[in-house]
């Protein structure tokens, strides 16, 4: 059977918006969710980890047990236990496990995604756009899981039998971050689970919940409770478990200063271990449009505000930086400019919400802190709605004007904040990404086909997108992970991604005895 | 709402004969040579589909070029994804990519383009248009002028875009008081009809339109349009409403209604909105919309035009990436025979006393002649039916129109050439669609066939 993408909810129909609704306000009665630490089909309650709405931080969605080291070594032995098993039962058996998932997770769609609204002040598209790609990642892997299975084509001359299989390293520990509260920890869940290995699940402290949802889901679809843990916590049950000399694989994708103290900590081998911590490293970029001369602004400006302001920039995707041919460099800042003007700010349970809050207060400060420091520094800063009181909110802002080396414009800002900078020419733009040490996603807006050749040759992101905006990539249709320091170089929903997971086992059999060929 | 009943058999001998007698009144090709020779060139691209979507790209670009070696230069990298083998590429792609050359190609093509465009949309401005406009109007032909804009993407051109509307009201509305009566185009059974009359978007009026939520767009446009509606109520002009993808139409219909059915606009103005029959929920949007015509009360009927859609591939492709069922029907014969079903509906409607005017929008012959026909089945006068071409493509068809006696009208854009692009490129590809009616017919085939039942 052939992967199709989960198709997304046609929100302008208006039965689908009541629907949700209703899910929303079925919900909000469940509210708050309890989140124990899982391990080994067992569940410890003593919950002292809340989390928040965004929008109303005195809601609160869901209190967590904090896993601790006691339930990090249970969760490792459990593991031990039951992986062998998991690993036995064949790719076949576990990819029809994962689609079964799938199933639970579309019939509970309309729940996971006011649960992401609620949870992570998702607007209602983008909380949709979270759970089917969720979906898309089971059913993805499990197909991929099943092709990988069949080993490698080698070649065969006679009197020599090779085989190259892949198997399981063992117990992987998926560390996974608030912004795609359901599909990135359901991504690298899956890529662990269905290649055979034991997944240790330690979601991000603001979305417990979402990933309770996913692991019940899992257990229920077939997943044995040895092999799949839920560890809520903070970063010390992270690094608990990075460290631990019985992981041999780290799934991680958050931010660039975790993601290096894992390769660190992951990188030193002691004397005692039996192997090297492989880790699948997604982290942050630095995501720029280039908007060449001949570009159609009509479809440029649109393009560049969903890229920055969408879900509040807060995409590992989203665009933070504008390098812009500076014959029409005025014109697009003034009608970006004016577009500022007409973002909804608001809460991300209203319809047809431009830029929600964002996830804490310490995000709120951070891009405060970054936008007063460029206006210090002399750029021009455009705001738009203030969004109302109580949330965590942040206006919508351009920021002109600034020093291509300050911090505004070469740090990931991963808020509702994009500067836009003048170029002489699309090479030029090119020189400045060039200058950048991360390269995840990347945009260009032109018209014509030799300088569309040339750039996508060029520019060393890991996904370009062509006279579109540059968020939003699909399972199956665009593979997902960034260059340089943005990541190990795997392409989530992509093939070969389940190699991570795995080991190459390559056996070699002379078939000649005593001058016969048996 | 709309009976699925096919046309009946009864009204088929009709259809022929009104399509024949239709047919027989197009003027020659050598009244329009140029034109003529542009048809033929686009029946040839429809066969030859990567050449024809280089050209149209250099169209789309063509504005954006600063200099013609630019616009030269685009040409020969568009051309690069055409086969070799393909004469017309091989010796754009030299000569765009020479030094010397480059400058002078981008020249022959500007003007080419030029020429094109010049086809489609009558002039940048109003008062330049107005000419035309009366020319046409002495042909027997009425107009609706559309303003061709920018994507509105802030408040400022939303206003601006509002600003336009408003002086071509005025602009033609003093033009169009000096013209001589035509008393075809100036009354039907219900009343008199306007002389001026405005196309108006609301995607231009608004720049915040949300399909999660269609009660923003209808916030933010509805002081725009309320004051539009004011100024062609005092100028006693028409204002119709276009439609264009799904994405805004749960916005306009709304918006439209519900300022149409405030007290200030009973007595006028004129007003109108569209329906789309390539969506397969338009018979709800027709009984909807015939719902409100009965319950509100207003001096002048609703004007219903009845269109295919422009926005196919964008709805097909739109449905297609996010995993939808299509909201158009997918065969172009599904769109003719539901044209047809809903023809029957509007015109029955108006037959029994709901109060709407039906103006049938299609180059279609078959179409144009099965309207006629019905109406005419229930005791209609032909009057009661507007018929409406596009300018550039329909302009032999609104002659034949004129000729029969018929009320037509044509749709005429204004604007320039930067504005214009996107509208230009969705007319071209109209002309050179392989189903398309004009096509069809261009390439030469047999009448009795295009006027047969879809």
């Amino acid at each position: 059977m052939t992967f199709a993408n989960e198709p997304i909810l046609e929100l302008r129909r208006a039965w689908v918006r009541d629907g949700l609704r209703d899910a929303l306000t079925a919900l909000d009665r469940e509210l708050p969710l309890d989140v124990p630490v899982l391990v080994g089909g067992d569940a410890r309650r003593a919950p002292s980890l809340d989390s928040t709405d965004p929008g109303r931080p005195d809601r609160v969605v869901a209190r967590a047990t904090v896993a601790t080291a006691d339930d990090v070594e249970a969760a490792i032995a459990a593991a031990r236990r039951g992986q062998p098993a998991w690993a036995a039962r064949g790719a076949r058996e576990r990819a029809d496990v994962l689609v079964r998932a799938a199933a639970l997770l579309r019939d509970r769609r309309p729940r996971l995604t006011a649960l992401a609204v609620r949870e992570c002040a998702k607007p209602w598209a983008e909380a949709d756009a979270d759970v089917c790609e969720a979906i898309d990642f089971l059913e993805y892997y499990a197909r991929d899981a099943v092709a990988l299975d069949d080993g490698e084509d080698l070649l065969q001359p006679p009197g020599e039998r090779n085989a190259m299989t892949y198997r399981p390293r063992g117990i992987a520990a998926v560390i996974a971050p608030w912004n795609f509260p359901v599909a990135i920890a359901c991504g690298m869940t899956a890529g662990a689970l269905v290649t055979g290995n034991a997944a240790l699940l330690k979601p991000a402290e603001q979305s417990p919940g979402c990933a309770l949802e996913l692991v019940s889901a899992l257990h229920e679809a077939g997943v044995p409770p040895d092999v799949l843990a839920l560890l809520p916590g903070e970063g010390d049950v992270g690094a608990a478990l990075v460290r631990h000399p019985a992981v041999h694989v780290v799934a991680f994708t958050g931010s660039s200063a975790v993601g290096r103290e894992i390769l660190r900590e992951a990188g030193t081998v002691r004397d005692e271990d039996l192997h090297l911590t492989h880790v699948v490293a997604e982290m942050g970029g630095k995501n720029c449009i280039v908007v060449d001369a001949d570009a159609d602004l009509d479809d440029a400006v649109p393009a560049i505000a969903y890229s920055a302001f969408g879900f509040a920039g807060q995409k590992c995707s989203a665009c933070s930086r504008v390098l812009v041919h500076e014959g029409i460099a005025d014109t697009l800042v003034e009608r970006l400019g004016g577009l500022l003007d007409t973002l909804v700010v608001d809460q991300a349970e209203r319809f047809g919400v431009d830029v929600p809050p964002v996830i804490e207060a310490a995000s709120q400060e951070r891009l405060e802190r970054h936008v007063a420091a460029a206006a210090q520094a002399g750029a021009t800063v455009r705001r738009g709605a203030a969004g109302p009181g109580g949330g965590w909110f942040v206006a919508p802002t351009l920021i002109t004007g600034a020093d291509p080396g300050s911090p505004v414009a070469r740090e990931e800002l991963f808020g509702p904040v994009v500067v836009v900078e003048a170029v002489p020419s699309v090479d030029a733009a090119c020189d400045v990404l060039d200058t950048l040490p991360v390269a995840l996603t990347g945009g260009l807006f032109s018209r014509n086909p030799d300088v569309v050749r040339r750039v996508s040759a060029r520019v060393p992101v890991g996904n370009l997108y062509l006279n579109r905006h540059i968020t939003g990539a699909m399972v199956g249709r665009q593979p997902f992970g960034g260059n340089r320091l943005s990541g190990t170089g795997t392409k989530a929903g992509g093939p070969g991604y389940l190699r991570h997971f795995v080991e190459s086992y390559v056996v070699c059999e002379n078939t000649m005895r005593h001058g016969l060929v048996v | 709402m709309a009976t699925d009943a096919p046309a009946p058999p009864a009204l088929e001998p009709d259809i022929r004969a009104l399509g024949r007698s239709l047919d027989a009144a197009f003027p020659g090709a050598a009244r329009r040579p140029r034109a003529a020779a542009e048809d033929l060139v686009t029946a040839r691209l429809a066969r030859r589909p990567e050449l024809r979507a280089a050209l149209f790209r250099l169209v789309d670009v063509a504005p954006a070029c600063r200099t013609p070696a630019e616009l030269g230069e685009h040409l020969a990298g568009l051309l690069s994804d055409v086969p070799p083998e393909d004469p017309a590429a091989r010796v754009g792609r030299r000569l765009g990519r020479g030094r010397a050359t480059a400058p002078l190609t981008g020249r022959v093509a500007a003007v080419g383009i030029r020429q094109m465009a010049g086809r489609f949309i009558l002039a940048e401005h109003p008062q330049e248009g107005a000419g035309t406009l009366a020319d046409l109007w002495r042909r027997g032909v009425a107009s609706s002028v559309d303003l061709l804009g920018e994507a509105t993407v802030t408040p400022a051109e939303a206003d601006r875009y509002a600003a336009r509307c408003d002086e071509a009201l005025t602009v033609l509305s003093r033009e169009a008081s000096a013209w001589p009566a035509q008393p075809i185009l100036e009354a039907d059974s219900a009343g008199p009809l306007p002389r001026v009359n405005l196309s108006v978007k609301v995607t231009a009026l608004t720049p915040m339109i949300r399909e999660a939520d269609p009660s923003i767009g209808v916030a933010d446009a509805a002081p725009r349009l309320r004051h539009l509606l004011r100024r062609a109520r005092d100028l006693g002009a028409h204002l119709h409403v276009d439609i264009e993808s799904m994405a805004s139409r749960e916005t306009i219909m709304r918006l439209v209604l519900e300022l149409l059915a405030e007290d200030e606009f009973r007595a006028g103005p004129s007003a109108g909105v569209v329906l789309q029959a390539y969506l397969s929920d338009s018979d709800e949007v027709a009984a909807e919309i015939l719902d409100w015509a009965e319950r509100v009360p207003r001096e002048s009927p609703l004007t219903i035009r009845l269109v295919k859609g422009a926005y196919w591939d964008h709805e097909l492709v739109e449905a297609r990436q996010s995993g939808w069922r299509p909201p158009v029907y997918e065969t172009k014969a599904d769109t003719d025979r539901n044209f047809e079903r809903l023809t029957r509906t509007l015109l029955g409607a108006h037959a029994g006393g709901t109060p709407i005017r039906l103006a049938v929008a299609s180059h279609n012959l078959r179409s144009i002649a099965h309207a006629l026909a019905y109406a005419r089945s229930l005791a209609l006068p032909d009057r009661d039916l507007e018929l409406q071409v596009l300018r550039g493509l329909g302009d032999d068809l609104h002659d034949a129109l004129a000729a029969h006696g018929l009320r037509v009208r044509a749709y005429c854009p204004i604007g320039d050439l930067v504005a214009g692009m996107a509208y230009l490129v969705r007319r071209l590809l109209e002309n050179t669609a392989n189903d398309s009616f004009l096509a069809t017919r261009a390439s030469g085939a047999d009448l009795d066939s295009l006027l047969t039942a879809p």
